[in-house]
């Protein structure tokens, strides 16, 4: 589903120089696979996922999704690609304040393709799946991060996309509240959805079937 | 002093905001106190009289007519002044010209002929001798002069009492010298009074007292005296007059008061009301807009106040923290905005001066109780909008102050209501001043379009008055017109030239003479429609531009015993005669019922004012009807000094004695005509175009920083799927929102203020569909691109950059 080739991220540092911060990336996803990219802080892990999530564009080296050729494409047509098949989970959950959780859920349906009733038909159902039909005219600030992050994670599957990517999204919670959710990436990926999660937690790390390893940008180990 | 640091650096900080809210306060502070201090200057100015308030002016009216506030006629002043009970003192003034010799060449001047009482009932003191006495005022050659008449013709000579200086080749005695008196009252040239009132130049006394208006009439109300109490007396002394004298022409006319402050500047009312109004709106706007920018500002910073509370600080040094930067804003504004209305105020009389005949000595400064009060405003503003965000935001709960990541955080929802309703009134009041002035600049387009009747260009007047001594009836005066004409005729580089009895659209152009016709029922003088009349000599219609329609022009046969004939306008051919053929018909003209024969008719001309519609004018031949006043006109292609020259060397050929007066342009007469409309155009033009430079400017600031704020959220959104596009959208709507909403609102209050200004249109109507969108479409227009640009910057937020700076 994904292919990396020769894939490299650089920032300029003044003076001419640069800065490396992902190396010579080879990487191979495919499609049902649940990987877990890990490393050290600075690693290159956030890069990386902005880069499979086609938010960043300044890399060089070849990037096919699902035999698109990414790296050949405009930054409209990436984006339009992007929101077929992708779907987003920050650690910070990134709800947006000053919407309510059903509000906050409608955001990505409001930037596709889909009419009123399809919207109001996908959200209800995904306040259903993630039983918070309760909690819909909440505001984010009324609910704990646990939920908070539930909604992020509603909010990145509502689109139905075929790729997951999650930048810790445990990472600012209790590990309860951690084991829930990692409980649900698990039941997604055993109902075809791919996944690739950034994680600092080896357990976290075990409801995947692959690990990564990034190390000052260069994959040690996958 | 720690907190002042600090915002200090907070302003350096953020230049765009900084530099945004100084201009605009300073720019509504300044055109603030400029326009304040000029309107409080050139025309608030209490007049320069005792009690101004309490002195009235008294007008006679024939309201069945139509005829209102004329002046008044020697019997009924003396009724008036033997009959009445209400008045401490009762005076009047005959609006005079002199010509005045032996004191260098001769000149032309303007004063008065006075009652002996008239300076007393003001309430001026004389600087120099005395006011004129009882005894003097039928039958002495004495006058008053005013400083500057003093200072000028006669080098300001101490020993000026007693001395004489002769006026139409009288010897006057000057008894007294005269403070220079204020210009809205005696007019730009009066320096010079006399006596003996009661006399209209080429008039006989008989004719005089048949009632025709002319006298100026004062009283001073007596103490206790209230106006209303003086306009009740009224009815019974014009009752006693119409028994007593019900053969005068005025006999049934109704007299009203106006106290003197109405009297100089009630015209101009309309005309103050809407400058103040327009500058209200600046002010209000320019505030409005510092208050959202403020606000945005604070607002953006509920994480600082709430860290800020956490580590101990109180409400009260979070309140002081943000005051001083307001302050700071408001104090900074009002010293720039100072300096602007220094710089404005000495620029805008002379702007003006182009326009409208203003007082020269009238020296115009700064209003400081007005720099004080915009200033005092603005600081208001600026700790109200400093205290708001602050006070809210320390109230909100700390945790939530603390957890909020800034996305989508532009302050609480109270807040953001706030704001947009701040800036849909700001957009409101932007609209009704650009309707105003997009209104008042149709109007005065129409206005210089409307065609006068005449060719004002290279047409050359000047005014010569003719001596009662040497010129004291019809054949003198023919006389002189001839011989002149003569003279100017034989000057080969003038093209035309002609003599008249008046200057069209300088005040008082053409005497008023009532009409009727000769056949059919003959109305009573009394009840006789009023028309204007122009005496003059040959080759005016050619001099003028003036088409004959109809008939002939007047010739050399049209002499005083041949038939009375005379040319009318077109309007007056069709209101008196309809679809009749008026040549040949007789008409009755005067208070003597003088029978005329119309032999022409010629185009219609705005004589008395532009704006005035087209109406019946009369043209008498010179010869045959004449007073001791000639405008000579001449056309060339000549500068006016060069034919001042010329005319003044033919004029030396046929009496050396007699000077010209006020020689000028006729186009500079039909620019000060218009002047009072091009003013307020282009006052009010500077105002919608301040409007609207500040809506606009407040507009972009409030989405400007906004976006700055919204930067994460817009990050988020693009990361969920958002495009530039959507982004665009976002940015646009939500800057756009209140704008409509201000559009509306304006809309309505532009419909509703449009009846304020409609006295002051000419041929526009106030609730012109067309103008309205215009109007609207560009205040829309430009609040779309002051959210365009900053929307197109928020399209370009690197969401990559934008997430991780959480
Ligand atoms: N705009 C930038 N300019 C220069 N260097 C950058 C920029 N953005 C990120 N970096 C660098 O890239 C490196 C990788 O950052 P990244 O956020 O991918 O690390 P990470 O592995 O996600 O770390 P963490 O576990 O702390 O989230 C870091 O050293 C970071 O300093
Ligand atoms: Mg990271």
């Amino acid at each position: 589903m994904i292919r990396l080739r020769n894939l490299e991220r650089s920032y300029p540092l003044g003076h001419g120089q640069t800065v490396y911060v992902l190396r010579d990336i080879n990487l191979d996803v495919t499609e049902g696979d649940f990987v877990s990219v890990m490393g050290p802080s600075g690693a290159g892990k956030s890069t990386l996922l902005h880069i499979l999530g086609m938010h960043d564009h300044g890399w060089t080296g070849e990037y096919f999704f699902d035999e698109t050729a990414v790296h050949h494409l405009k930054s409209k047509e990436r984006a339009t690609l992007r929101n077929e098949r992708i779907g987003f989970v920050f650690q910070q959950y990134h709800l947006l304040d000053d919407l309510t959780v059903y509000e906050n859920l409608d955001i990505p349906l409001s930037y596709r393709r889909y009419s009123k009733s399809e919207r109001a038909a996908l959200v209800a159902h995904a306040l259903d799946r993630f039983q918070i039909v309760g909690k819909k005219d909440l505001y984010p600030r009324q609910l704990s991060g646990g939920q908070q992050q539930l909604i992020g994670i509603a909010r990145a599957i509502i689109a139905s996309p075929k790729l997951l990517l999650a930048d810790e999204p445990t990472g600012n919670l209790h590990s309860s509240q951690g084991e829930e959710i990692m409980e649900l990436f698990r039941k997604l990926n055993a109902e075809g959805m791919t996944i690739v999660q950034v994680t600092h937690s080896e357990k976290n790390a075990g409801y995947g079937n692959r690990i990564v390893q990034l190390r000052d940008g260069w994959i040690v180990d996958s | 002093m720690n907190d002042l640091r600090f915002a200090v650096r907070q302003l350096i900080k953020s230049p765009g905001f900084t530099l945004i809210a100084l201009i605009t306060l300073a720019l509504g502070i300044g055109l603030n106190t400029a326009i304040f201090s000029l309107i409080n200057d050139l025309f608030l100015r209490p007049l320069s009289f005792k009690e101004p308030d309490r002195v009235v002016h008294m007008y006679s009216n024939a309201n069945d007519r139509n005829l209102l506030e004329l002046p008044i006629s020697a019997p009924r002043y003396q009724h008036y002044r033997d009959g009445q009970t209400i008045f401490d003192g009762f005076g009047a003034e005959n609006i005079n010209a002199f010509t005045l010799t032996g004191l260098g060449d001769p000149v032309q001047l303007f004063g008065g002929k006075v009652t002996s009482n008239y300076f007393d009932v003001l309430g001026v003191h004389p600087i120099r001798g005395r006011n004129f006495l009882p005894q003097e005022e039928d039958t002495a050659d004495v006058a008053m002069v005013t400083e500057n008449f003093w200072q000028k013709r006669m080098g300001g000579d101490a020993r000026v009492i007693g001395r004489t200086i002769i006026l139409d080749g009288v010897p006057h005695t000057v008894v007294g010298v005269l403070p220079n008196l204020p210009f809205s009252w005696i007019g730009p040239n009066a320096e010079v009074w006399t006596t003996k009132p009661f006399a209209i130049p080429g008039f006989s006394y008989e004719r005089m007292m048949r009632g025709t208006g002319f006298l100026r009439v004062v009283g001073r109300l007596k103490p206790g005296m209230t106006i209303a109490q003086a306009r009740a007396a009224l009815p019974s002394l014009d009752q006693s007059y119409r028994t007593q004298s019900p053969d005068k022409i005025d006999s049934s006319a109704t007299m009203s008061l106006k106290t003197l402050p109405e009297d100089v500047t009630g015209n101009l009312r309309p005309a103050f009301a809407t400058l103040l109004a327009a500058v209200a709106f600046v002010l209000l706007i320019a505030c409005s807009n510092v208050a959202n920018l403020l606000l945005v500002r604070f607002s953006g910073r509920r994480r600082e106040i709430a860290l800020r509370m956490a580590l101990g600080a109180s409400r009260a040094s979070v309140l002081q923290l943000f005051i001083f930067e307001s302050l700071l804003v408001s104090i900074l504004a009002g010293v720039v905005g100072s300096g602007l209305a220094w710089q404005l105020v000495p620029l805008v009389p002379k702007m003006a001066a182009n326009f409208l005949p203003f007082d020269p000595e009238t020296g115009v400064s700064l209003s400081f109780p007005v720099l004080g009060f915009t200033i005092a405003l603005s600081i208001l503003t600026g700790m109200a909008m400093g205290i708001y965000p602050a006070l809210q935001s320390s109230r909100a709960d700390l945790v939530d102050g603390l957890k909020e990541g800034g996305r989508g955080t532009s302050g609480s929802v109270r807040q953001q209501r706030f704001r947009k309703i701040l800036v849909g009134a700001q957009v409101a009041l932007s609209v009704t001043l650009l309707a105003g002035a997009a209104l008042l600049i149709t109007s005065f387009v129409r206005l210089n379009r409307q065609s006068i009747g005449f060719r004002a260009e290279n047409l050359w007047i000047g005014l010569v008055t003719l001596p009662q001594a040497q010129y004291p009836d019809l054949a003198t005066r023919q006389h002189f017109v001839e011989r002149t004409l003569a003279a100017l005729h034989a000057i080969p580089s003038l093209q035309s030239a002609t003599v008249s009895g008046d200057i069209p659209l300088l005040a008082g152009a053409g005497s008023q003479t009532l009409y009727s016709r000769a056949d059919g029922e003959i109305l009573p003088v009394d009840k006789r429609a009023s028309a204007v009349s122009h005496d003059i000599a040959p080759d005016y219609f050619k001099t003028w531009g003036i088409p004959i329609l109809a008939g002939r022009d007047i010739d050399q046969h049209d002499v005083s015993d041949h038939q009375n004939v005379v040319l009318i306008s077109q309007a007056g051919a069709k209101k008196v005669f309809g679809n009749e053929n008026p040549i040949g018909k007789t008409l009755l003209v005067t208070s003597g019922s003088t029978p005329v024969e119309i032999v022409g008719v010629v185009g219609d001309v705005r004589s008395r004012k532009v704006v005035e519609p087209n109406d019946m004018e009369f043209y008498r031949p010179w010869a045959q009807e004449n007073f001791p006043f000639a405008v000579v006109a001449v056309r060339s292609g000549l500068r006016v000094d060069a034919v001042t020259k010329l005319v003044q060397s033919a004029l030396n050929t046929v009496d050396p004695g007699l000077a010209i007066a006020i020689p000028q342009s006729m186009d500079k007469i039909v620019a000060q005509a218009l002047g009072q409309a091009r003013l307020m155009m282009w006052l009010l033009g500077i105002f919608a175009g301040a409007a609207l430079l500040l809506a606009t400017v407040g507009i972009y600031g409030a989405v400007a920083y906004t976006v700055e704020q919204r930067t994460g959220e817009i990050g988020v959104r693009m990361a969920l799927g958002a495009q530039t596009m959507d982004v665009l959208r976002l940015i646009v709507n939500q800057g756009m929102r209140p704008v409509i909403f201000g559009l509306v609102v304006g809309l309505a209050a532009a419909l509703a203020l449009g009846r304020l200004i409609a006295s002051q249109l000419y041929q526009t109507s106030a609730h012109n569909p067309v103008l309205l969108v215009a109007t609207m479409s560009l205040l829309g227009l430009a609040a779309l691109l002051a959210c365009v640009f900053p929307a197109r910057r928020a399209a370009l937020v690197d969401p990559v950059q934008a997430l991780r700076a959480e």
